[in-house]
Order: C-alpha cells, then sequence, then structure tokens
C-alpha cells in the first residue's frame, strides 16, 4: 500500500499597513487593550461606510505578482454574509468572483506549487471566553488581511514547511506582513486527503479542512495527525471521498493540547456566505502601466538572490541562510560589492560574528575586501579576522588598522619562529618524544608555539619551523 | 410647535439658534436619538454626525426635529414607522407617503421650510408630491451617504424636501459635494446654482408608458403642465420608454437583496435591540432578499435583475441623445386614505412606480406641485441625465415663476 498525502493551503497574512482596511484605525492590534482601536466604521454603527485603504490594495497587487500571479485589471469587492458576534457588520468585505490576483505559482526545490489566488478582505473581531462569558474585542475586526489560497499540490510536511516558510519570506521581503505566525498575524488552515495506491487500484479519502491551527510547528503535527487519522479510518472504513454515506469535506479542528483533530462540521451544514458585490466601494479597473508601477517596487527575491549566492560559491545551506532575511542579505551584497570571488570568506564572516540584526548604513566594503585579502595573504589568522571585524563594524574602524594597533598581524618571521619553537621544543621534551613515535601528535606542539606567540604565529609557518628543527 | 400630524419622531427642546431643518430620522445626529423609526434603534444615540449634518450646521443650520418615516424607510406610507403614521397635512385622514412621510409633511403643514429625505426608490419625490411641496433628488453619489442608515445603498440618496425651488437649492448647495468618507461619493466641488431665466428650446420627453397608468384625473392636470412648457418655447413630445412595471420587478430584488445584508449588523450586541424587534415589513424584505442572494437563486434572480437595471439605464441614456428632459407625473394617484398601504406589501411599488425606473439609474429628479384635486395636492416630476441638477433646476424655477 502506497499513500501520498495531498494537502492545499489556505494562507491569511495581517497586513502591517498604518491603518485598518476601511477605516482610519490602527492596524497594529498585537496586545493592545481590548477595543481601545475601534471607531463607528469598524464597529459597524449605523450609517457608517467602508473607504477601502489604497495601501493595501496596492501591497495586495505587489504579494500578488511576487507570487508570480496574474491581476485581474477589474476587479471588486464582494460581502460574505454570515453572522458571528466578532463578525460587526454581519458580513465580511471579501473577494470571490474577481479577486485581485489570480493563477500564481511558487516554486518548491524545483517543483511548482500552483496558487489559485491573491485576494484581500477584511479581519473579524476576536471572541474570548472566560469563565462561561463570551468577550468581545474588534481591535482587530477591519485589520487588513490578504488571503492566499493554493491548489492541491503538496505532497509532504516537509513541503507545506518550506511553502509556508517561503511565503513568510516573500511577505518580510516586500515589507507588507510580518507574517508571525506565533503572534497570528500569519495564519493558515490546511485542506487534506490520502491519494491510497493498493493492489493496482487507486482511492481517494474524503477531504478534511483542518481549523484552529497557531502555530508553523502546529501545522506540520495538525497534518501528522490527520493523515495517520485518514489512513487508519480508511483501513476501517474503507470510505472514499464523493461516495456515500460520508464522502463530504468535513472540518476538523485542531486541539494543539491534546495533539489531535475532531470533528466540527460535516458536509451538510455548508454556509451559503450569499456573497454579491459590495455596493458601498466602486469596482477597481487597474492599468497596465499601474500594475507595471507596482511590479518594478518588488525587489529582488530570495530564489533569485540564492541562485546569484550558488554562481559567487556559496553553497545551498549557506546560500538559503544569507538570503532568509533580506536586510541581511543586503548587507551581505554590500560587503561584497563588486568582489564576487572574496563571497564565499565574506559570508563566512556573516555566518559567524556578523550573523545579528545588521544596519547596512555600517557596512563598508573596502573593509571587508582589505581584510579577505589579509587573510588570504597569511598576514592575519581567520581567528583574528573574525574577531576584528566584529569591533570593526561596531567602531566604524579599518579592521586592519585595528590589527595594527592592537599588534594582531601574523608573524611570518622565520627567525623569529625559530626562536620560539626552539623554546617550545625545549619546555617539552614529553611532546618531542611523543612525536618521535608519532608524528601526527605534533598538533600539541603548534599549538604551545601559537600560546607563546600570544596568537599571532603564522600556523602553516610554525608547523614547517617545528618539523624542520624536529627532523 | 405642535405637531398634530405626527410628522415627527424627536422634536428638540431648545434647537440651537440658526436657520430651522428637519431631518429624517434615518440620518444619524451626534447626540440626538437617531430612530430610523424602528424599535430596533427606539434608544440609539449616534457618537456621530452624518457628513450631511456637519455641514448645514456648519452653514448655520440648526436642527429642530428629526422626522418620521416608514422602519429602515421600508415603505411609502409611514405605515410602516413603529412610531405611528404620519398624516397627511392637506387631509387627515390621508397618507403623507412615504418613506420620508414625516419630512413632507413637516413642510407641507408649515412647521419648516426644509426638511432633508433620503430616496431609494420615489422616497422623497412621492410623498412630497402627496404633500404638495417640492423634492429633490440629486444624482446617485453627489450627496454623501456617510451617516444615512443603509437601506439599499446602489440606490440610496439624500436629498431635499422643501417649500420652494429657491430653498431646494439652498440646501442642496450646502449637502452636495465630495466626501472622503463615502467611497461612492463624486469627485465634484458643492452644486453653485446658475440661474438661466431665458431658457428655452429644450426637448422635453413624456413617456407613454408612464402615463398609461396614471389616474385620468391626474392626468388631466399633468397635461396643464405640458402646455405650459410649450409656451415657455419648449418642443414637448411623447417618448417610447420602457414599461415602469419591468423597474419595479428590478427594484424590489436589488433592494430586499440588499437590505438583507445591510440589516445584518443589527444584531443588538453593541447598540440597540435584536432582530426580533424588526417589524413584519423589515423581515419580509430581510426573507426575500436572503432568498434572492442565495446559493441556488442568485443567478436566476439578483444577477438578472442587475441586468435589467443595464438596460433599464441604456433606455434613459439613448433617450438622452434626443431630449434633454423627461417630463411625467409624480404618482399615479394623489393621496390616498389611512390604512391602503397595510395589508398590500406591493403598495409602494404602485405608489413608487413613476419614479423607480429613474433611481434605479441614479439620475436626478425634481417633483413640484402643480395643482389640487379635491383639495389633495398634484406633483409632476423633471428627470434628467446624470449631472443635469443645474438645468432641471432652472426648469422648474421657470414653471414656479410662471405658476405664481
Amino acid at each position: 500500500m502506497k499513500i501520498i498525502p495531498i494537502i492545499g493551503l489556505e494562507v491569511h497574512l495581517e497586513l502591517k499597513t498604518k491603518s485598518k482596511m476601511f477605516c482610519s484605525c490602527s492596524a497594529a492590534h498585537f496586545q493592545a487593550e481590548p477595543n481601545s482601536q475601534t471607531c463607528p466604521v469598524c464597529l459597524g454603527f449605523p450609517g457608517t461606510l467602508p473607504v477601502p485603504n489604497q495601501t493595501a490594495i496596492d501591497w495586495c497587487l505587489k504579494l500578488g505578482l511576487a507570487l508570480n500571479c496574474r491581476i485581474n485589471q477589474y476587479s471588486y469587492f464582494e460581502r460574505k454574509n454570515y453572522f458571528y458576534p466578532d463578525l460587526p457588520k454581519g458580513y465580511q468585505i471579501s473577494q470571490l468572483h474577481q479577486p485581485f490576483a489570480v493563477g500564481g505559482f511558487l516554486e518548491i526545490e524545483g517543483r511548482k506549487i500552483r496558487l489559485n489566488r491573491v485576494h484581500l478582505e477584511e479581519d473579524s473581531g476576536r471572541c474570548l471566553r472566560q469563565n462561561g462569558q463570551i468577550q468581545l474585542d474588534f481591535n482587530r475586526a477591519g485589520v487588513p488581511l490578504i488571503e492566499i489560497v493554493s491548489e492541491p499540490d503538496l505532497t509532504s510536511l516537509e513541503i507545506v514547511k518550506k511553502f509556508l516558510s517561503r511565503i513568510q519570506q516573500i511577505a518580510r521581503y516586500l515589507d507588507v506582513a510580518d507574517a508571525d505566525i506565533e503572534k497570528g498575524s500569519m495564519r493558515c488552515e490546511p485542506t487534506v486527503n490520502l491519494k491510497i495506491e493498493e493492489d493496482d487500484h487507486i482511492f481517494y479519502t474524503p477531504l478534511v479542512e483542518i481549523k484552529n491551527i497557531a502555530g508553523l510547528g502546529e501545522v506540520a503535527a495538525a497534518l501528522d495527525f490527520e493523515i495517520n487519522r485518514q489512513q487508519k479510518e480508511f483501513t476501517e472504513t474503507r470510505q472514499e471521498k464523493d461516495k456515500p454515506p460520508a464522502g463530504g469535506k468535513t472540518t476538523r479542528g485542531w486541539n494543539a493540547g491534546q495533539k489531535r483533530t475532531f470533528l466540527q462540521r460535516e458536509k451538510e451544514e455548508v454556509a451559503d456566505y450569499r456573497y454579491f458585490p459590495e455596493p458601498d466601494i466602486p469596482p477597481f479597473e487597474f492599468s497596465e502601466e499601474y500594475i507595471e508601477k507596482i511590479r518594478q517596487e518588488i525587489p529582488e527575491l530570495p530564489d533569485q538572490k540564492i541562485k546569484n549566492y550558488l554562481n559567487w560559491g556559496l553553497n545551498q545551506t549557506e546560500a538559503e541562510i544569507m538570503s532568509y532575511d533580506r536586510n541581511f542579505a543586503l548587507c551581505f551584497e554590500k560587503a561584497v560589492g563588486n568582489q564576487t570571488k572574496l563571497a564565499k570568506s565574506i559570508a563566512n564572516l556573516f555566518l559567524g560574528p556578523l550573523k545579528f540584526n545588521l544596519d547596512l548604513e555600517k557596512i563598508n566594503p573596502i573593509f571587508f575586501h582589505d581584510l579577505i585579502k589579509a587573510l588570504n595573504k597569511n598576514e592575519i589568522s581567520a581567528t583574528v579576522a573574525k574577531q576584528i571585524i566584529l569591533e570593526s563594524y561596531q567602531t566604524g574602524k579599518n579592521p586592519l588598522e585595528i590589527a595594527k594597533e592592537r599588534n594582531l598581524f601574523q608573524n611570518s618571521d622565520i627567525e623569529d619562529l625559530k626562536t620560539i619553537a626552539q623554546k617550545v621544543l625545549a619546555d617539552n621534551p614529553q611532546a618531542v618524544a611523543d612525536y618521535r613515535k608519532n608524528p601526527n601528535s605534533i598538533g600539541f606542539l603548534i599549538g604551545q608555539l601559537m600560546k607563546v606567540s600570544a596568537g599571532r604565529a603564522n600556523p602553516q609557518l610554525a608547523r614547517q619551523v617545528l618539523e624542520e628543527l624536529l627532523k | 410647535m405642535k405637531d398634530e400630524i405626527n410628522a415627527f419622531i424627536t422634536l428638540i427642546d431648545h434647537p440651537s439658534p440658526g436657520i430651522p431643518i428637519a431631518i429624517k430620522d434615518n440620518i444619524c445626529t451626534k447626540g440626538i436619538r437617531t430612530t430610523a423609526g424602528s424599535k430596533v434603534l427606539a434608544d440609539f444615540i449616534p457618537s456621530y454626525s452624518a457628513t450631511l449634518v456637519e455641514r448645514l450646521e456648519n452653514a448655520g443650520f440648526s436642527i429642530i426635529g428629526k422626522t418620521n418615516l416608514d422602519a429602515f424607510a421600508h415603505g411609502s406610507s409611514t405605515e410602516n414607522s413603529d412610531f405611528g403614521v404620519t398624516l397627511n397635512p392637506y387631509d387627515h385622514q390621508r397618507l403623507p407617503g412615504g418613506s420620508s412621510g414625516g419630512s413632507a409633511a413637516a413642510v407641507g403643514a408649515g412647521l419648516v421650510d426644509f426638511a432633508i429625505g433620503t430616496e431609494t426608490a420615489g422616497s422623497i419625490r412621492q410623498p412630497a408630491a402627496w404633500c404638495g411641496v417640492v423634492g429633490f433628488k440629486p444624482t446617485y453619489g453627489y450627496v454623501s451617504r456617510y451617516g444615512v442608515i443603509a437601506m439599499a445603498s446602489s440606490m440610496d440618496c439624500p436629498g431635499v424636501i422643501a417649500n420652494n425651488i429657491n430653498n431646494v437649492i439652498k440646501v442642496f448647495e450646502v449637502i452636495s459635494g465630495h466626501d472622503s468618507k463615502d467611497a461612492t461619493s463624486l469627485s465634484l466641488p458643492p452644486f453653485r446654482f446658475k440661474q438661466d431665466r431665458l431658457i428655452d428650446g429644450l426637448k422635453i420627453g413624456i413617456p407613454k408608458s408612464y402615463l398609461k397608468i396614471t389616474a385620468p384625473e391626474v392626468l388631466e392636470k399633468f397635461n396643464q403642465v405640458g402646455d405650459i412648457f410649450r409656451k415657455l418655447g419648449h418642443e414637448v413630445i411623447e417618448i417610447e420608454m420602457l414599461d415602469p412595471a419591468i423597474a419595479i420587478a428590478v427594484y424590489t430584488i436589488l433592494q430586499s437583496s440588499e437590505v438583507s445584508s445591510n440589516l445584518a449588523r443589527f444584531d443588538g450586541i453593541r447598540y440597540g435591540q435584536d432582530r426580533r424587534y424588526f417589524n413584519p415589513e423589515n423581515q419580509r424584505r430581510i426573507l426575500l432578499g436572503t432568498y434572492a442572494l442565495s446559493a441556488d437563486s442568485y443567478e436566476q434572480y439578483y444577477i438578472k435583475a442587475l441586468k435589467v437595471r443595464t438596460l433599464i439605464i441604456n433606455d434613459f441614456n439613448k433617450h438622452f441623445k434626443n431630449i434633454d428632459v423627461i417630463l411625467a407625473p409624480t404618482t399615479p394617484t394623489t393621496a390616498l386614505p389611512l390604512g391602503s398601504s397595510l395589508d398590500d406589501p406591493l403598495f409602494g411599488e404602485y405608489a413608487d412606480q413613476l419614479v423607480e425606473p429613474s433611481t434605479l439609474a441614479g439620475l436626478p429628479g425634481i417633483t413640484v406641485p402643480c395643482s389640487l384635486i379635491d383639495g389633495l395636492p398634484v406633483g409632476f416630476q423633471i428627470i434628467g441625465p446624470r449631472l443635469s441638477e443645474n438645468l432641471i433646476l432652472n426648469l422648474a424655477l421657470q414653471y414656479e415663476s410662471i405658476k405664481n
């Protein structure tokens, strides 16, 4: 029996615009005092009207383009009608028939994951259940929310994780969303079923949508549980997708505490949202020029950066780490400048002492080039290089000046090294005896020599000199 | 002030100094109870004013009261008001029309010179005609809807009811113009009237289909209006337009669909009472609209109605290539007796059928009183192309000056 999970994802991203989607309240609601960021518009008071946030629309187009979508030049908002205490107007302004962006894809490890759509809507408020009471907080109501819907093209938990982290990364590169899963500004609802191949037969298990997942790790845990559950259920019931008595799509909730999903809703209860065009907001028409203008604002994305870095001689892992955060990547690129031959060595500094949130302004490419050249000429040691580049970053001084001031240039003077080596050999007769038996033990003597030279001895020359004297 | 005809839901005890004006009670007024004529909002005091209210107050107007209407503007009689019917100032046994019946009756009774009404389909012009006053509905989007409790958002349009045309103009100049709080508001500065006393030689079309459904005695008075415009030097011709009954069907579906969604916010959680307080007419419209928008009937009803709405708009556009304005009776009959709307869910559709097509098309229109039949007022209306406010107001003024 061969089992292949078929997974589609619905990802929600809260945009980090200053104001909400349809009013001027602040959209930064995290941990704000309940209902402190509300107004008659986002509370749905009688007579109030939504005025769309142009920045949010532009950002939705931008994210759509970055995800390789086509922009619908004619587009409009619609009302999704349903009742819930945290939905102030009794409908959510969303998009169904003509979303802003459609038909994109993301490439994950050479595989294309197709995207159905990228649309814009408003977030709801929040219901807080406490001591049998429901408390309502409308700070989140009306925050701009982007929905990304994938086709069911994901077939493993690894790909799901990479897909989500790539979306998060792109949103952050575009600077349109914090995409922080733990804070709830990025949310994910997977739909999963299994393709089961058994003795030349292929079976599909019924579709299950999983809700209430908070956290990237939880997505994988929930999917893992659900894949096992569906496999077990199929073995017991032989129930297939779209076949009676129970082949319809069901909704299951994820209980993070118990690490299991539980049944929430069967197919018969699927809501009719009575979508219709939002009459309070005129439709949008985007010209080719407008779309092109937005496309021009998209910075170089991680995929392209990784390709560049591989060409510069970094390996896959290094390239991925260097490109993970856009600012970090830009600092690295500034340090490299036109000296791409030095990129690999410079990357080592970024992966070591400089692996923190850097200030682009404080990166001076000349310092990096001088330092790596000195390193390559054995004028300084790798240890010293790592030490002084950090100090150089912090003080703005040329690292070679620091090395000079502090006398950190490597000692490559053979006569000097010989004098030190003779002292080391005299002080360590046992080690010399060991070397006679086993030449590989020379490391101890080199270490002693380095110590006596206060780290300044050129390690390769030190070895040469010691070997010469021990002949 | 004595309000013997129940024109007001709320009267202000000590209005601030200024030019007195009455506001229909579906328009939010900061600190003044705003009920929309419904028990759902019987105790609702808004924390903000509608844009048009702010503009009036800034221009020196003073609100003297909030006028009666069919609850949530659902009706054409004020008999659907949860605060009792308003009486026609010309005959207390008759209806004032609606839904802006309180505003029209207040002006008709001489309680106030101006009042603000709202029209979704006839709700300004029909009661103004029945109460013997001028009622003006501008192009959709010319006056901000911000703060107007929504009935059918794609048609709702605030306008002016007044005792003469100059007073209509005075108020319209204040409340018109772009509002950044309403995304459907037109990008235009406030209206400025340019008088043209010598206007003549216009081509005025009278839709034959409108006359077919007009009562003979009303028709007789209307024909005299046509003659006056001929004498003023205009060419008055009959034209073939779509049957207004088509507009009734389209209007009923689109309006109830939008109503079902617009009234969803009244859940009683943040303000007001819950949904049990909707009256039978409100409930009927919510049910009808919910049905029209449901997955099984959306294409058949809602989408089809949208398409026919486009045909109605095209019909007007086609005629406005040949004629300058449309002239028609405002209502098929004079004011009907109290109780006429009860037990007749389609009462309003009949009373409003001569104004519904132009509302669906978002066009400006004005009703002007022309005579009395058995002591009851009769009005006629002028409908123009989008943004032809200046033209139709000039024509109405021309008529008014001849009559006086």
